[in-house]
């Protein structure tokens, strides 16, 4: 194999060395430096299995990839996990997966509801409306951001099939009530966790609760490829749904070899579907109107490498939050601050605020100090979705309306907690929050 | 099912069973991805190269059991060219490449079904991982295993002593073994070929059974067609075949 070739080792020793060259952070200048609210990670071990990829050059989904979803799927558990292309294209893949028809009578169908928040990102939803499926909006709480559990039973209707959401900002929802829930009225659970990757409620990992749980590796995300995501399945219908959700991902088609492979099932010229010849080639054999929603080896080198660093990065997130709970806990009279979910331990995503009512300034006036002393802000994502140009006028139902949802688009923002905030810059924004309230 | 994974192997054990029929047990690099009972990997003899193509290669069923993915094991006969290479340049300590899991064909053992494998010379190891959870489970939930294992003589009948431990192990499971020649009064092996006569008779319910056919092509194609014959329907005879 000529991964043992000196050539291949003294170009990958020297990324390396160039990578601690380049990359090697000087220290935080706060007149000179932005404290990002999220960002990459990385040492030369990325670079490294990059290059290797790069030197493989077998460019498609490889080694790298099929290690990577080893090795995911053990973490979860599940019996496989699904790489794509992105956050976004996991919570399609997962969402359309359950309208496939070979799920027969549990299938989705055009019409059916799906319960979900409003305060979130446009791609938890979008799959739902795309699949011309009826998304019905239950209001949050304002500290957990997550959704209220006493609306999630009450959305039911005759009509709900499934459940989607996400764990907002790393932040389990209410396990204990939407399985409540899901049990009872027979639902699909799709578990949103791509802010939560490491998040645990009840000493058990999210993503593991739901039939089909989403993961997105952008670089603002827990762990990084550049652009990616993934998907896995658990409890009975696991394997079904990871052979459809692989079936989505790579055109639809209902033959499952990897790019280059021909005849790995043993069965390309012996079988019939649909209305074809018997014996048609299985390779080009579509059980679904699919996309091509697959990635990269060199991407999946790249998560390959940071995978070692996530223990390393949940810790250093929780250590983050837990300084800055504590450097605002003297400003909670004009600020909410974050709190978990009882029984969770969040790999918390973001620090999030919102601006209490009187207190005497607006979220936009926070946000603009912090921003001219180069401290990065983000809203709560799109706030209410439902407000957007997009999503006026979808077809939707909302559970006992959505007072909370509608004070996070006005009032609400996020700092980062991710483990590149070092300690200077950490007490940066920590004085630069004091120097605002103080005079307030 | 999990994604296939290509892992460099080492032979850790060869054993020989005489006629040509071996086992081979496998030491991979890496935790094999996680399989079901029944499914297949593909061997290589040839190196890997993970910047080419996988190279020629031939599949077999994985006879351990799923929760071994430190160790994996295959049955082979020395049928045809790729067979050959293996008798020749395999010893232990080779390494070879494996990737897996592939495949479809799991028993499905539930309450209330009986279940008939069918299975001639290695063909039986497509049955052994499934075998061995299921008599593991113990207790009688309703469901119904029967094996009906043939090989050319007794000797050949490979796990013969595990395959009758397991069904003690179990009362719902049970099996019967059949020699072609050789087979001796008190052996428990019934003379002769592997039969659906036998089979059907040995049934509590033959034309309610689902019917799994692992074995030589000529083996599963004829009793396929006798299982056809006498009404069995498609969706319940289930085939280890491949092109």
């Amino acid at each position: 194999m000529d991964t043992l070739d000196p050539r291949r080792r003294q170009i990958l020793d020297l990324v390396e060395q160039y990578a601690r060259d380049k990359f090697g952070a000087p220290p935080f200048a706060a007149d000179r430096d932005l404290v990002h609210y999220a960002g990459r990670v990385f040492d030369g071990q990325e670079l490294r299995c990059a290059t290797e990829a790069v030197l493989d050059f077998f460019l498609t989904a490889n080694r790298f990839a099929e290690r990577f979803e080893a090795d995911f799927a053990d973490f979860f558990g599940a019996p496989g996990a699904y790489l794509v292309n992105s956050g976004s294209s996991a919570n399609l893949v997962a969402l359309t997966a359950l309208t496939s028809p070979k799920l027969g009578e549990r299938r989705l169908r055009p019409g059916d509801e799906v319960l979900t928040v409003a305060a979130g990102f446009p791609t938890t939803l979008a799959p739902i409306v795309q699949n011309r499926l009826v998304p019905v909006f239950v209001d949050v709480g304002i500290g957990d951001y997550t959704a209220l559990p006493e609306r999630i039973a009450q959305a039911v209707g005759p009509k709900t099939r499934a459940i989607m959401m996400a764990h907002t900002m790393g932040n389990p929802f209410d396990l204990d009530a939407v399985s409540a829930v899901v049990k009872k009225h027979d639902l699909w659970l799709i578990e949103d966790n791509c802010d939560a990757l490491g998040s645990t409620y009840r000493g058990r990992l999210t993503g593991t609760f739901g039939h089909l749980a989403t993961f997105s590796f952008y670089p603002a995300h827990h762990i990084t490829m550049g652009e990616g995501g993934c998907v896995i399945a658990a409890g009975q219908s696991a394997e079904e749904l990871g052979r459809i959700v692989r079936s989505l991902r790579d055109w639809g088609r209902d033959c499952y070899c990897a790019g280059g492979e021909n005849n790995t099932c043993g069965k390309r010229f012996s079988q019939q579907f649909g209305t074809l010849p018997s014996g048609f080639d299985h390779k080009y054999v579509y059980s679904h109107i699919g996309y091509n929603l697959k990635l990269t080896d060199l991407q999946a080198a790249i998560g390959c490498a940071q995978w070692q660093k996530l223990p390393g990065f949940i810790a250093r997130r929780k250590e983050n939050f837990a300084y800055l709970r504590k450097a605002l806990a003297p400003y909670e009279d004009r600020l909410v601050l974050p709190v978990a979910t009882p029984g969770s331990d969040p790999a918390w995503f973001g620090f999030v605020i919102t601006v209490r009512e009187g207190a005497g300034f607006s979220r936009t006036e926070l946000q603009r100090h912090l921003e001219e002393r180069r401290i990065e802000t983000r809203a709560l994502f799109a706030g209410n979705l439902l407000r957007h140009p997009a999503f006026l006028d979808i077809p939707h139902r909302v559970c006992g309306g959505l007072a909370n949802t509608d004070r996070i688009t006005e009032s609400t923002f996020f700092v980062g907690v991710y483990p590149g905030l070092d300690a200077p810059r950490l007490e940066h924004m920590a004085e630069a929050f004091r120097g605002f309230l103080k005079k307030r | 099912m999990a994604t296939p994974r290509k892992l460099r192997c080492t032979v850790s054990e060869i054993l020989d069973h005489g006629d040509r029929v071996y086992t081979l047990r496998l030491k991979p690099e890496f935790p094999a991805p996680r399989f079901t009972a029944g499914q297949f990997l593909h061997l290589a003899i040839d190196p890997y190269d993970p910047s080419a193509f996988w190279p020629d290669s031939r599949v077999f069923s994985v006879a351990s059991p799923p929760d071994q993915r430190d160790g994996l094991e295959i049955l082979y006969s020395v049928v045809g060219r790729f067979t050959s290479r293996m008798e020749a340049e395999l010893r232990v300590g080779s390494e070879v490449w494996a990737k897996l899991p592939y495949g479809e064909f799991v028993v499905a053992a539930l309450p209330g079904t009986e279940a008939a494998l069918l299975a001639g010379g290695t063909g039986v190891s497509a049955f052994t991982a499934f075998l061995r959870g299921y008599a593991a489970c113990g207790g009688d939930d309703g469901s119904r295993v029967h094996l009906f294992y043939g090989a050319r003589h007794p000797g050949l009948l490979l796990f013969r002593g595990l395959l009758q431990r397991l069904a003690l192990a179990r009362p719902t499971l049970r099996a019967t073994f059949f020699a072609e020649s050789g087979a001796a009064p008190g052996q428990g092996v019934e003379p002769g070929r592997l039969s659906l006569a036998a089979a059907w008779s040995a049934l509590q319910r033959p034309a309610a059974a689902t019917y799994y056919l692992s074995g030589p092509p000529a083996m599963i194609r004829g009793l396929g067609a006798e299982l056809a014959a006498r009404g069995i329907p498609p969706e319940r005879i289930r085939v280890d075949a491949w092109d």
